[in-house]
């Protein structure tokens, strides 16, 4: 689907996407040079790691707006279900590979990983229903 | 709010799962505390605890198929985005917070514990906005 295609809800959604990665992307650099470089402390690093947050938590909030502003219910269905399965799916390797951390037998990890596995299981999802869509209509 | 057909299979599902779960989760336990599993069998061990779980996110998606009241289910489906969106900020900050050396590494299956407590909130914000909740 190209972009002239988008609904105007999906617009929205795409250019406030592509800012918070924006924000993101100048936000997280300097934090990380100055935690490694320099000698902060109190509750300086913990309002840091809050701040490089912020713009990946603006992508799950985006994620609600686009539901609710959205109009085309088939375009909103379609959303609803690639998210519940990314969200299941996410789950599941969480509680898989927690077992395994409790166990010992993997190590542990930062828990950042999980949004990033949700946005991996969302766009491998996308591909599937991409391929199915295709191959449908092509029959 | 009467249950449906769907919720109430949902909830044997659940059930049935839960018994799974302590009976793959005690041996291993028992096995591991006591060094009874060897080197490849860890792996198994660690990870059939981990199946019934899997399943109950597996009926979940069940539950959301076979549901015909679309009511319930539009809550269900509220329940469950508020439970992501809370689940996924929680393990963002938690992960930054690590990164920059502040808290220790969490267990990966808390993520599961919160995202359970990120749908009682969904409950919450269902009955304050739209004055109904599934529960």
């Amino acid at each position: 689907m190209a972009y002239s295609d988008f609904t105007p809800a999906q617009r929205a959604h795409t250019k406030r996407i592509l800012w918070l990665l924006l924000a993101y992307a100048i936000i997280l650099p300097p934090l990380i040079w100055i935690r490694a470089n320099t000698a902060v402390a109190g509750y300086v690093p913990t309002l840091m790691a809050i701040a490089a947050s912020i713009p990946v938590l603006g992508i799950f909030a985006s994620w609600g707006r686009y539901l609710s502003d959205e109009r085309d219910e088939y375009h909103q269905a379609l959303t609803l279900r690639r998210i519940a399965v990314a969200t299941n799916a996410t789950m599941g390797a969480a509680v898989v590979w927690g077992f395994l951390q409790a166990f010992g037998v993997m190590p542990l990890i930062e828990t950042y990983w999980v949004p990033f596995v949700w946005v991996v299981f969302q766009g491998m999802y996308g591909c599937i229903e991409f391929f199915a869509g295709r191959r449908h209509g092509a029959a | 709010m009467p249950r449906s057909a769907a919720w109430t299979r949902y909830n044997w599902r659940t059930i049935w799962l839960s018994l799974l779960y302590g009976a793959f989760l005690l041996p291993a336990v028992y096995g591991f505390k006591h060094h009874l599993i060897p080197g490849g069998l860890q792996y198994v061990a660690a990870v059939l605890p981990a199946l019934p779980i899997v399943g109950l996110f597996i009926a979940m998606g069940r539950y959301l198929a076979e549901e015909r009241d679309e009511f319930v289910r539009m809550l269900r489906v509220r329940e469950m985005l508020w439970a992501m969106g809370f689940t996924l900020s929680c393990a963002t900050i938690w992960g930054f917070l690590d990164s920059f050396g502040l808290v220790g590494r969490a267990d990966g299956y808390w993520i599961v514990i919160l995202w359970y407590f990120g749908q009682g909130i969904g409950s919450i914000a269902n009955k304050l906005t739209l004055g109904a909740s599934a529960r």
